[in-house]
């Protein structure tokens, strides 16, 4: 007999109308809809790159984007370091264009919040994305944390923090989570110099974790900015 | 002294020989700039390849601080060689002509001769650096201005921004004036031995070749002697492009660079004063 209530309920259970599934699709299309109204933008931003093999100091700069997929970091006269991805790194990118299925994974604490979870699935079989995973902050509509698969560029993995411009999803703070292969010269072309004091360094691993993270202020959205921007090149 | 510095100053730049020098690091210095304005960037794409592959870079990247850079890397046996061209010649040249007999009748002590020729040669070697600099430096950046500058190692990449760099370049100028001088007081060691120049020249030279190969052969066996070989010491220069700048290490290389140079310099005065000069 309770075996029966047991199965009856578990099959009423499973065929429940997806009450959180039309949620979910509702929620997407609202955070879908502010990061599409954001056409273009100039930012001024910090750079921090924390990577093993690099010692590089903070970089200051400007960041262009204008959508849907052109980007550039500027950097008067100086170099501008950013992972080499074939999607830009930004949010309107790395969430799938055209027919979706949203799949709803519940919440979850990322950090300590209490988020809600989102898996968007292109239904195009040739769309760059194979799939991004939505950490989402419900009540301001933000992605929080993202993680998006591509056809070609591995895994994506970003954080976001956001502050004056949370009502356009414009982040305050990118942080920008990477996975490095190993890096190497042939000594004999280098001739480094410590290798006589410092046999004992720590060497980089095979494979490293590394992070980028990207400050932006006095953001300019929305100002028709000109296609030439993306077109300078100075190296 | 001051009078006989002059004497061996004037002995020096009067001599065809020391301005090839001049036109030596001359000549390298714009074939490296000819060759970067033609083809540089297939050379930066080919040095940067292990990070291009993860990191989009852009900017000038093939700037005059890199280009000076490379240069003063590809100087690195050159400049040692022309050092010993000149201080090599120092006692032995004397010798090889039949002067330095009559030189040491006059009232000048033995020390006073070894002492003046070295700094003599210390002076022609700080030249030799100076000229560097304005042909390495200057006239890269006159050609292809300022930039941020990325700096291969082995293992790492260091960044430096562009407004972070000259002062190192100096110090790095400095540093390389005392290796230099290290070099010199070698060649003059040598030069002491010998009644000829080319002996001590050309000695000097296998002395810098043989080191810096073991300083740089990545070996169990040389790495326990790499530390106490001038040579290793000498690419200190190279530390003032390290962020944070390993100063510890730099005044360890500079500690027995200076140790090197006493050392042939007192090795030389011992010998020399009690050398029977018969020519």
């Amino acid at each position: 007999m309770m075996r029966n209530i047991f199965l009856i309920c578990f099959f009423l259970l499973g065929t429940v109308p997806p009450a959180f599934a039309i949620q979910a699709d509702a929620l997407y299309d609202q955070l879908n809809k502010k990061v599409l109204t954001v056409k273009d933008y100039t930012a001024q931003v910090k750079l921090k790159i924390d990577v093993n093999y690099m010692r590089v100091p903070q970089l200051n700069g400007t960041m262009f984007f204008k959508s849907p997929n052109k980007m550039r970091l500027e950097r008067k006269g100086g170099l501008s370091i950013l992972p080499k991805k074939n999607i830009n790194l930004t949010l309107s990118n790395l969430i799938p264009t055209g027919k979706v299925a949203v799949l709803d994974q519940g919440t979850a604490l990322y950090n300590g919040r209490k988020l809600r979870v989102l898996k968007i699935v292109p239904d195009d079989d040739q769309n760059q994305i194979i799939l991004t995973k939505l950490w989402i902050d419900e009540d301001a509509v933000l992605v929080i944390h993202l993680e998006t698969t591509t056809r070609n560029d591995g895994t994506i993995m970003m954080d976001m923090e956001y502050n004056n411009y949370a009502s356009y999803a414009l982040p305050d703070k990118v942080k920008i989570l990477l996975d490095l292969k190993d890096y190497k010269l042939p000594k004999g072309i280098t001739f480094d110099y410590d290798e006589w004091a410092d046999t004992k360094t720590t060497k980089p691993s095979k494979s490293q974790k590394g992070t980028i993270e990207i400050f932006y202020s006095n953001y300019t959205i929305n100002k028709g900015l000109s296609d030439l921007v993306f077109n300078k090149t100075n190296d | 002294m001051i009078a006989l510095l002059k004497i061996e100053l004037y002995k020096i730049f009067k001599r065809p020989r020391t301005y090839i020098s001049f036109g030596i690091i001359a000549a390298i210095s714009f074939v490296i700039q000819l060759a970067m304005v033609s083809d540089g960037k297939t050379f930066v794409g080919f040095a940067l390849q292990g990070i291009t592959d993860q990191f989009d870079i852009h900017g000038t990247i093939l700037n005059g601080y890199l280009i000076a850079y490379i240069i003063l890397q590809s100087l690195l046996i050159h400049i040692p060689l022309l050092v010993a061209l000149v201080a090599g010649d120092a006692l032995a040249g004397e010798a090889g002509a039949g002067t330095l007999r009559l030189l040491l009748t006059k009232p000048i002590s033995r020390v006073q001769i070894v002492l003046t020729k070295f700094l003599a040669s210390f002076i022609y070697s700080l030249l030799l650096i100076i000229w560097l600099a304005l042909v390495a430096l200057a006239l890269s950046l006159l050609l292809f201005g300022k930039g941020d500058l990325i700096n291969l190692k082995s293992d790492t990449v260091i960044i430096l921004l562009s407004n972070d760099i000259m002062w190192r370049y100096a110090l790095a100028f400095l540093f390389a004036a005392l290796a230099m001088t290290t070099i010199a007081s070698l060649a003059i060691f040598l030069s002491s031995f010998a009644q000829n120049s080319i002996g001590p020249i050309i000695s000097t030279m296998g002395i810098v070749i043989v080191f810096t190969l073991l300083s740089n052969l990545e070996l169990p066996l040389f790495n326990l002697i790499k530390p106490y070989l001038f040579t290793t010491h000498v690419i200190g220069w190279k530390g003032f492009f390290e962020d944070p700048v390993p100063y510890s290490l730099i005044a360890k290389s500079a500690t027995i660079l200076l140790l090197y140079t006493v050392g042939f310099i007192t090795a030389t005065l011992v010998y020399f004063n009690q050398k029977d000069i018969k020519s």
